[in-house]
């Protein structure tokens, strides 16, 4: 009888709290939406999961307590990776690839291995454009300042607005970890809600004019050109800017093991097993850190708003930008390519070809948007690096 | 989190201002060094260009021409494809089936055999 009794204890159902309640209900929310409405599944997936694992109560995969010890001075685990692989569950090994800032670089070097850059070679002034779409970060961190957050946690929230999953997780881990969980499930839901923050304010900072501006076809790029640019963007960035050179030195060892064609097998790896594998680790190990007691919070809330106004100052910043550059420009462009300057590639360049098309059918911009979006990779990678010297 | 008077507001403004100005920064740099490697890239193209002997470098025109209006003709092509895509325009198929006859020939004559001869 009291075996039963204490099988019945050891129940996760007599355990179970109302926050972690809370917390299985959002997870099965978020399944939903990825599932069912396929918003960013590949990595919403893992990160509902994970959420849904580390709130079942008693299964103890993974240990918040254990991660604060490992950040505390005072702490006999103080960054004791050894207590972690002795005391903590699965998740917790897991988690050391993102407290190491392991899983974004691997996750950076699939996405250079999947980018074509020619459309920024043919078009260098793109870059201007995916600088200006920076602005958000720089803009959230002053208000995540005024709303009472530290400095670093100002830092790791504005850097939503980068648009760039893996970015904000590397910078968060580094600055502000204890809110990994929230501006993690933050930066990927706003990314894919792309196609809905992006076009109202899109049309409301363009004229019907601008927005069927035709821009002229982009010059061939030559494959040394391709080769050569991975290799002077790594050194030059790297030399300026030392912390962006573990995002940067992935992206472009990715791109180039893509372009210069020798290592075929490599590429494929970096685009396919590496990062299917990473996505994995990564999503379900992020997610892991929505636990009830650091996701149901005040600050949560001011986090998802927070994003979505450094989400639509970064859409601004790119456009307004683009503006400029025609007062200034004899060649016309078409302002809606500023907008692609937030990452989210290649989502946020759909948005613009799409917006575009509304005006003018007959008006292709994708590839023009391209050079935008990939150099806001680069732009949001410089943003974390400068942050990361800054507050670090 | 932090009280309003704890924030020091002239570090915030700084790492603001100049964090972005810095992201313009090194932007820029690396625009100039795009189109300094686009510079000598193509420069080092139009060279073996320039050594080509006569022969192929005075090929005539007619020759060039062609090229020049089966590029124009697959860009027409890639157009008017992405415009349909985009668009969902494409060949609305009849939805009817009709019977169609058979007929004898060379290739359908077992299966008319089995068919339609057993009377």
């Amino acid at each position: 009888m009291g075996d039963i009794l204490e099988f019945f204890e050891q129940m996760g159902f007599m355990n179970i709290t109302i926050q972690q309640g809370i917390m299985l209900l959002l997870s099965f929310f978020l399944l939903y939406l990825a599932i069912k409405k396929q918003y960013e599944p590949l990595l919403l997936l893992p990160i509902a999961f994970g959420m849904l694992l580390t709130n079942l109560p008693g299964a103890g995969m993974y240990h918040s307590e254990l991660w604060t010890a490992f950040l505390d001075a005072n702490s006999p685990a103080y960054h004791s990776y050894g207590t972690i692989m002795r005391e903590g569950g699965l998740l917790d090994i897991l988690y050391i690839g993102v407290k190491a800032g392991v899983y974004p670089c691997l996750i950076f070097m699939g996405v250079g291995a999947m980018t074509d850059f020619g459309p920024l070679i043919a078009n260098p002034k793109s870059l201007l454009l995916g600088a200006a779409a920076q602005l958000g970060i720089f803009l959230t961190f002053l208000a995540a300042n005024s709303m009472g957050f530290t400095e670093a946690q100002a830092g790791s929230i504005g850097i939503i607005g980068g648009a760039d999953g893996p970015t904000s997780i590397f910078l968060t881990s580094k600055l502000a970890p204890e809110l990994l969980g929230p501006i993690a499930i933050a930066a990927y839901s706003y990314m894919a809600l792309v196609p809905v923050i992006q076009p109202p304010i899109m049309r409301a900072l363009t004229t019907k004019k601008e927005r069927a501006i035709k821009m002229s076809q982009l010059r061939p790029v030559s494959k040394t050109e391709k080769i050569i640019f991975p290799i002077a963007i790594t050194t030059i960035v790297a030399l300026i800017l030392p912390d962006a050179a573990p995002l940067i030195g992935c992206l472009m060892l990715g791109n180039l093991a893509k372009e210069c064609g020798v290592v075929d097998r490599l590429s494929k790896t970096m685009q396919n097993e590496l990062m299917n594998i990473v996505v994995i680790f990564l999503g379900l190990t992020v997610g892991a850190t929505a636990t009830a007691s650091s996701f149901l919070d005040w600050s949560t809330i001011k986090i998802m708003v927070m994003g979505v106004v450094a989400f639509g100052c970064g859409t601004a910043g790119g456009i307004l930008l683009a503006k400029l550059m025609n007062v200034f420009s004899k060649e016309k462009i078409n302002p809606l390519i500023g907008s692609a300057g937030v990452s989210a590639v290649p989502m946020a360049a759909r948005v613009s070809q799409q917006v575009g098309q509304e005006e003018n059918p007959s008006n292709f911009l994708l590839m023009h948007a391209m050079g935008p979006n990939v150099a806001g990779v680069i732009g949001s990678a410089v943003a974390a690096g400068i942050l990361l010297t800054m507050l670090g | 989190m932090m009280t309003p008077l704890a924030i020091n507001w002239s570090h915030v403004w700084l790492v603001t201002g100049l964090g972005f100005c810095m992201v313009i920064a090194l932007l820029v740099v690396l625009i100039f060094i795009l189109k300094l490697l686009g510079a000598v890239v193509s420069s080092a193209v139009k060279d073996p260009k320039a050594a080509q002997p006569k022969a192929i470098a005075q090929a005539p025109a007619a020759q060039a021409a062609p090229a020049a209006a089966s590029a124009d003709d697959d860009l027409a092509a890639i157009a008017m494809a992405l415009h349909l895509y985009f668009n969902g325009v494409h060949d609305v198929e009849p939805t009817e089936i009709h019977i169609k006859r058979v007929e004898r020939s060379g290739w359908n004559s077992k299966l008319y055999g089995m068919n339609n001869l057993h009377r």
